[in-house]
């Protein structure tokens, strides 16, 4: 298994060069001058200079790209152009946000996924099936922040039961935090559990047919302990692989879901960072947001190494 | 098999039934879709109102005669916006999607054909960007090109061309070494040629089912993209911007988030699923409605087959005594139909009893049936089933959970498939001691130990270790039968547990099986279609055929003079080692599916000695051996002359 770790880790070296040097060379191709963002409309031709030889701009491109990376593995992605904020601060103290958010959601979508796509596979064509995969086809057509405005308007605004705003931190209250959580992260949570509980079912479906569910069923064992260790160890397989795909579409997604709650986390700071051109908030977001994605995926490598032995590296 | 010629059966009826519940998704979805296209062509005249008019006297209004539904915060019309909307979504998605895919099938036809380095930096990079959140990529093209609908929506079609360069690729590595390519460069083509005539056709069907999928993720993604003000800039509507909207004014009135998200919902899941018919047209070719297989002439109908096989006589050490089974499965019109008829046999302690026939006759499904496992659409509808001396059907299901593996075991017929592939093979016989004996983890491994032993595996303590796909077959079959063995049965079900074995292995497991019988004194019911493997570990034979059995005898008298004339096609159908010249005889035709038996003898279509009484129905007849034919004294008696 440590084998398997190490084995991953190697891969995201070239990866996250990549996506470096894509953020990198894509945030060069803004159309503002970051010095004239900084110094404003009155700066004198000194300031202008002054600043851009404090910015690195009179380097070549690729001196300042290795600056940045050879800065950004230290943990320092830079300043913001706007109010001097470091980028990795900023961003670090959204992340619990951002994070508590989408791993909320992430398991609500695979709790409903997965219950969901059973109680379909164990009597296809029931109603139970029908319903299922009516609601998981329709869950995926429904925009995950009006679903969240919807949410708001009956369990905040109506009944007064959650928040309508605002995300309070789990160290303050965690009782407040589950309330404040809850109706985002439903809102976040259902096309994610809809396309997990069509994963589940498909697979469950299959391996329900298999020898092995028959032969454990012929050696007398019970039909409960088969359905959950042989059954769903197996069926688990293809859903965990494409897991990490769906919690970066969470992660993606929670952006625009804390604009419905007002939540201020990597979202609002996205935004605002597009807005006023804010290269180095942008390159640290788009770096920090890879890096998180790809520690997803690591874990869902090693899960899936752990469900399957054929992929353990022997 | 039984089990899989009863479930051909069953999606044999299924196309029809499919066709006509996706032509009803189809033609709604349809439906839903060209009215979205009639309005955004002609919003202009639709809509009741001009959408961008503000009057701030009408602000926030409910629905009205004047305004069905409702004014927003400036006093506009939400049905004008709404229908303009559709405008707006229509544009996006056609502009997304044609950026996308213009974008991505070239360059992904080019790095697939071209391969080598610019296939490495090119994938190398889609897969940096896939690693990046999509609404995140879309937002930082945004900031590069700025906001609006336009620059949105080559933003998102930058987006999504990576799926369809993925696609293109795919398609071109999978076609670039078919023999038709090859032959066209071998006559000289360019390379421009064969990736447009030859390749790029192709394409075509995954791409479609693609763009379908594309066109919901970019209809939400716009609507995200404008909902948080990167996209469709006020005032022009757009399903986003309303929603923008309604979120600032949720408190005083919610009504104006409904109307733009029926629309997306609506526009979305018509799109997902005009995609999904797609998708499963493409991927099983067009559906035609099968052609059922035309009954014969005089076809069974019939639901029971009275019992009239003579019962086996009673003995003392007798372990399973099955009494007229007739199991019926039902099809897709509710009706069911008789799959075994008629079975009666009895094995005793330590006897082997040989069941025998083509696929399709029934054999499997005995053995499942004794289990109580045949699987939902089969059920067992008379006969009695009796083991060690208990009626198995007033058994209930945790009844029957302690009798399987306890008094009966099943080993399958595929070692690969029926050990599963998650768990080491020593905690899957572990697991069986512990539930079923409950003795502590120890004791059961040391068990395993044993049995893995047993069953002539060398270094068993490894290879308990092990996962079944790190074992061969003869070795994963040995394994099968230490697990069936485990509980000590009084009765091994042995489903054609050689044929998937290579030969050399397959008289090592025969080997095993008879000296195992021997030690633990087991009764067993030995499933196979080769007369040559149940001649060599069988005390008796029974040849099923078509559901029921037409033959019954001692080994030896079956080999010397067999009665049915089926039983005799079987036995010159077997490839004898000496004579390898003669072309083998075959039986002609096929088991006919369950459904469709003639009436009368089952056999009769395919039997080169038919005459007409063997056209009403033939009881299985005799004592010490048996056989269902009206003429089986007359070929007696020709195989002994």
């Amino acid at each position: 298994m440590l084998r398997l770790i190490f084995q991953r880790l190697l891969a995201l070296v070239p990866l996250l060069f990549i996506v470096s040097v894509l953020t990198f060379s894509f945030t060069s191709l803004l159309p503002s001058d970051p010095v004239d963002l900084i110094i404003g409309d009155t700066g004198t031709q000194e300031q202008y200079e002054i600043v851009r030889e404090r910015l690195g701009m009179n380097e070549p491109v690729v001196v300042r790209y290795f600056q940045w990376l050879g800065r950004a593995v230290q943990g320092d992605l830079g300043t913001s152009f706007f109010n001097s904020v470091s980028v990795t601060g900023a961003v670090m103290q959204r992340l619990p946000v951002t994070l508590s958010l989408t791993a909320v959601s992430a398991l609500i979508a695979i709790v409903v996924g997965i219950a969901a796509g059973i109680a379909a596979a164990l009597r296809p064509r029931s109603w139970v099936d029908r319903f299922a995969t009516l609601g998981a086809t329709f869950g995926q057509a429904v925009p995950n922040f009006w679903f969240g405005l919807i949410l708001v308007a009956f369990f905040a605004v109506n009944l007064r039961w959650f928040p309508a705003t605002g995300l309070t931190p789990i160290s303050a209250s965690p009782w407040e935090w589950l309330r404040s959580v809850t109706l985002p992260a439903v809102a976040l949570g259902l096309s994610a559990s809809a396309a997990i509980a069509r994963q589940v079912r498909s697979a469950m479906v299959g391996v329900l047919q298999q020898d092995y569910i028959r032969a454990a069923r012929a050696q007398g064992l019970p039909a409960r302990r088969v359905l959950f260790r042989h059954a769903l160890t197996n069926a688990m397989v293809p859903v965990v692989a494409v897991l990490s795909f769906q919690i970066t579409v969470l992660l993606g997604g929670s952006l625009i879901v804390e604009q419905v709650f007002a939540i201020n986390g990597l979202g609002t700071l996205a935004i605002t960072a597009v807005r006023q051109q804010d290269i180095p908030m942008i390159q640290g977001l788009v770096l920090v947001m890879v890096a998180l994605v790809v520690i997803v995926q690591l874990a869902t490598d090693v899960m899936y190494g752990l469900l399957n032995p054929k992929a353990r590296p022997s | 098999m039984t089990v899989q010629s009863a479930k051909e059966f069953k999606t044999a009826r299924r196309p029809r039934r499919r066709l006509s519940a996706s032509l009803v998704i189809t033609v709604i979805a349809t439906s839903v879709l060209v009215l979205l296209a009639i309005l955004a062509i002609f919003a202009d005249w639709i809509a009741p109102y001009d959408p961008l008019k503000q009057n701030l006297i009408e602000a926030l209004q409910s629905p009205s005669a004047a305004h069905w539904l409702g004014t927003d915060d400036l006093g506009r019309d939400v049905l004008s916006r709404l229908i303009h909307g559709c405008r707006i979504a229509v544009i996006a998605a056609a502009e997304a999607t044609t950026i996308a895919v213009l974008l991505g099938v070239p360059i992904g036809l080019f790095i697939g054909y071209r391969g080598g380095w610019w296939d490495w930096v090119v994938m190398r990079t889609v897969e940096a960007i896939v690693s990046i959140p999509g609404i995140m990529v879309a937002i930082v093209i945004i900031a590069i090109l700025g906001a609006g609908l336009h620059k949105a929506m080559i933003a998102l079609g930058i987006l999504y061309s990576t799926s369809f360069l993925r696609l293109a690729r795919g398609v071109v590595l999978a076609e670039r070494e078919e023999v038709y390519v090859r032959s066209a460069r071998v006559i000289g083509a360019s390379d421009g040629r064969i990736l447009l005539r030859h390749i790029f056709p192709n394409i075509a069907p995954p791409l479609i089912v693609q763009v379908t999928l594309t066109v919901g993720a970019v209809l939400l993604s716009e609507a995200g993209l404008s909902f948080i003000g990167l996209g469709v800039q006020p005032p022009d509507a757009s399903w986003g911007t309303m929603l923008n909207t309604a979120a600032a004014f949720m408190d005083l009135n919610w009504f104006l988030a409904i109307p733009p998200g029926i629309a997306i919902i609506v526009t979305v899941l018509s799109v997902n699923l005009l995609g999904d018919v797609i998708r499963d047209a493409v991927g099983r070719g067009i559906v035609v409605g099968v052609k059922p297989q035309t009954p014969a002439a005089r076809f069974e109908t019939f639901a029971s087959v009275a019992a009239d096989s003579p019962l086996p006589p009673r003995r003392e050490d007798e372990v399973l005594r099955v009494e007229g089974l007739q199991v019926m499965v039902s099809s897709r019109e509710g009706n069911e139909v008789p799959i075994i008829t008629d079975l009666s046999l009895a094995i005793a302690k330590g006897e082997t009893l040989g069941l025998v026939g083509e696929s399709g006759s029934g054999k499997t499904l005995t053995g499942l049936a004794i289990l109580g496992l045949m699987g939902a659409g089969v059920r067992t509808t008379h006969g009695s089933i009796t083991l060690n001396g208990r009626e198995l059907s007033s058994l209930t299901e945790k009844q029957m959970e302690k009798v399987r593996g306890n008094e009966v075991a099943m080993v399958f017929q595929d070692p690969t498939t029926s050990l599963n592939p998650a768990f080491t093979v020593g905690s899957q016989i572990a697991e069986v001691l512990l539930t079923k004996k409950g003795v502590s983890k120890k004791e059961a491994w040391e068990r395993v130990v044993e049995l893995i032993h047993r069953v002539g595996i060398p270094r068993p303590e490894e290879r308990a270790r092990a996962y079944p796909h790190e074992l061969s077959g003869g070795m994963a079959q040995r394994v099968a039968i230490a697990r069936a063995l485990s509980c000590n049965p009084s009765l091994l079900i042995a489903d054609e547990p050689t044929t998937a074995l290579d030969v050399t292995v397959q008289q090592e497991i025969l080997d095993l099986f008879r000296d195992l019988q021997e030690e633990f004194g087991m009764a067993m019911l030995f499933v196979t279609h080769d007369l040559a493997v149940a001649a060599d570990v069988c005390d008796r034979i029974s040849v099923m055929y078509a559901g029921e059995m037409v033959e019954m005898a001692p080994v030896d008298a079956l080999f010397a003079n067999p009665r049915h004339p089926y039983t005799r096609g079987l036995l010159r159908a077997m490839p004898h080692a000496s004579d390898r010249n003669p072309p083998l005889p075959t039986i002609r035709g096929n088991v006919p599916r369950p459904g469709f038996w003639p009436a009368g003898c089952r056999f009769s279509n395919r039997c080169d000695f038919r005459i007409a009484a063997c056209d009403t129905r033939v009881p299985l007849v005799g004592t010490d051996r048996l056989a269902r034919c009206v003429r089986a004294g007359e070929l007696a008696m020709e195989v002994a002359s």
